[in-house]
């Protein structure tokens, strides 16, 4: 694995431009982060105006999306980047939009708790929340091992998934057999589901960012491999 | 599985060696005392465009030269090492260099027509040779001009001065003149430079027709046009070759830091 490093081209500009991309690649993550904790503070608490928050913070996470886009755009056009210049762009060019989509998910949720939709079950949220917590710190470590370019720690991070989609999968079958049990009431247990899914979905696109890491420090395409191939492939043997 | 791009081209280590149109092996260069060329190992395949990359004074125009025996009119040249073309090693002292140039045509950087029409700069090479025939004389020249994508433009004065042409004419005049002996290679020495954006399209443009029927090797300084117009690419640093690869490979993940460096506009 060999380190890009921004600040050595003969270009002072180009390093610079790179920089200040790349910063905002970090500084969209940090927001999306503290909008996820925001938005399990608020499941918590029961805080609709910090939900509230959270809902309208997200149009600062759209924006952020078209700024950085327009920036590759640009940077494309004029600097005509190759080898890891041109992976760094690829990667943010496609991590940004999951990065927004990851928003989404949290402002999804985030409206559920401003409208008192979320779950009165105390089982169903602390097991929500745990998953919730699970998420965050998949997401640190996501933003971390892009900051880092460190494709190790990527894999590490996307391991963690596994771990979500299985403690996913077992509430599901719980606040099923719950909606069963209960007379009524369907769409609030649909939006408990639904709030649900979409923590597992952000797990999913934060596995998708580690994916382009991963692609950024070895060129090497990991997506659609199973985790169990994905060091064969960067061997060189499959 | 669907394939919805065919890029199709062959790693180098997949290339045949039945495929190459020039085999170049342990080749040492030195002008004087120089030495100018380091131990390059390489096979130039058939029918592709091949870029030649470098820092000024790496020594990539001095390997063209070495393609058609160019060097030999410098005064203290002197090589080691084989350069294969058609099976025969044209760094041998009984090759005949007249014909060996005739198969391997060269194009410079500036335009550089005789003072002579059109029509005489196209057939020089043809009336060198002994071709007097005017019936086959006007067919040499209107193939070539057209292979050359010219013809329209001149078809209706052949005769005029070739030095009333464009910048962009002349070049392509050059390129025809060089095809009218129908080369196997042909050895493009920063053909573009010297010309604005447009015309430099269109001589990219005729490189992707002309190697339907001959193998090229380009040197440009042009990096964008290298990864625009080239198969493969060889980077040169110092005289020694650092990385020889296929171009998407070359100029999306470079093997060696060198070429990494040199390509992003990094210090090296």
């Amino acid at each position: 694995m060999r380190q890009i490093a921004l600040n050595t081209h003969i270009s002072d500009t180009f390093n610079i431009e790179l920089e200040n991309l790349r910063n905002s690649v970090l500084t969209m993550g940090g927001e999306v982060e503290k909008q996820l904790i925001d938005t399990l503070k608020a499941i918590k608490l029961n805080h609709a105006g910090l939900a509230e928050k959270v809902v309208l913070n997200d149009l600062k996470i759209n924006s952020m999306e078209v700024q950085i886009d327009e920036e590759c755009l640009r940077i494309i056009a004029k600097r005509h980047p190759t080898a890891s210049d041109l992976r760094l762009i690829m990667t943010i060019a496609k991590a940004i939009a999951d990065i927004e989509r990851m928003g989404d998910e949290i402002e999804r949720i985030a409206k559920l708790v401003t409208r008192n939709k979320l779950p009165h079950s105390y089982t169903i949220k602390s097991s929500m929340l745990l998953i919730g917590e699970r998420v965050a710190v998949m997401m640190r470590g996501t933003f971390d091992a892009f900051a880092r370019q460190d494709e190790q720690a990527a894999l590490e991070v996307y391991e963690q998934d596994n771990r979500i989609d299985s403690e996913y999968k077992h509430l599901l079958s719980y606040t099923t057999e719950q909606m069963e049990k209960s007379s009524g009431g369907m769409q609030d247990w649909l939006d408990v589901l639904w709030a649900l899914r979409s923590l597992e979905r952000i797990g999913d696109r934060c596995k998708n960012v580690c994916e382009y890491v991963v692609y950024l420090t070895r060129g090497t395409d990991v997506r659609h491999t199973p985790l169990e191939n994905i060091q064969q492939k960067l061997d060189g043997l499959i | 599985m669907l394939k919805l791009f065919q890029h199709n081209t062959p790693k180098i280590h997949e290339l045949e060696k039945a495929s190459s149109a020039i085999d170049v092996r342990e080749l040492n260069l030195w002008f004087g005392d120089k030495h100018v060329l380091h131990d390059i190992s390489m096979r130039i395949p058939k029918n592709k465009v091949t870029a030649l990359i470098g820092q000024s004074g790496c020594g990539k125009s001095t390997l063209l030269g070495c393609f058609n025996r160019l060097n030999d009119l410098y005064n203290g040249c002197k090589y080691k090492g084989e350069i294969v073309i058609g099976g025969k090693n044209i760094n041998h002292a009984k090759v005949n260099v007249a014909r060996l140039r005739t198969r391997v045509g060269m194009v410079f950087q500036q335009p550089n027509p005789f003072p002579m029409s059109i029509y005489d700069n196209v057939c020089y090479g043809l009336k060198l040779q002994g071709v007097n025939i005017r019936r086959h004389l006007d067919d040499a020249v209107e193939s070539a001009l057209k292979e050359a994508a010219l013809w329209e433009e001149v078809k209706d004065r052949l005769f005029e001065s070739a030095h009333l042409l464009s910048g962009g004419q002349q070049q392509r005049l050059i390129i025809a003149r060089a095809l009218a002996l129908k080369p196997d290679i042909l050895l493009l020495d920063e053909p573009t430079s010297a010309l604005d954006p447009l015309t430099t399209l269109f001589i990219e443009e005729l490189m992707a027709e002309l190697k339907q029927r001959c193998t090229i090797v380009i040197v440009t300084h042009n990096m964008q046009q290298a990864a625009r117009v080239s198969d493969y690419t060889a980077f040169f640093h110092q005289g020694r070759l650092i990385e020889y690869a296929d171009s998407d490979t070359l100029f999306t993940m470079p093997e060696k830091k060198q070429t990494e460096d040199y390509i992003t506009g990094r210090y090296g």
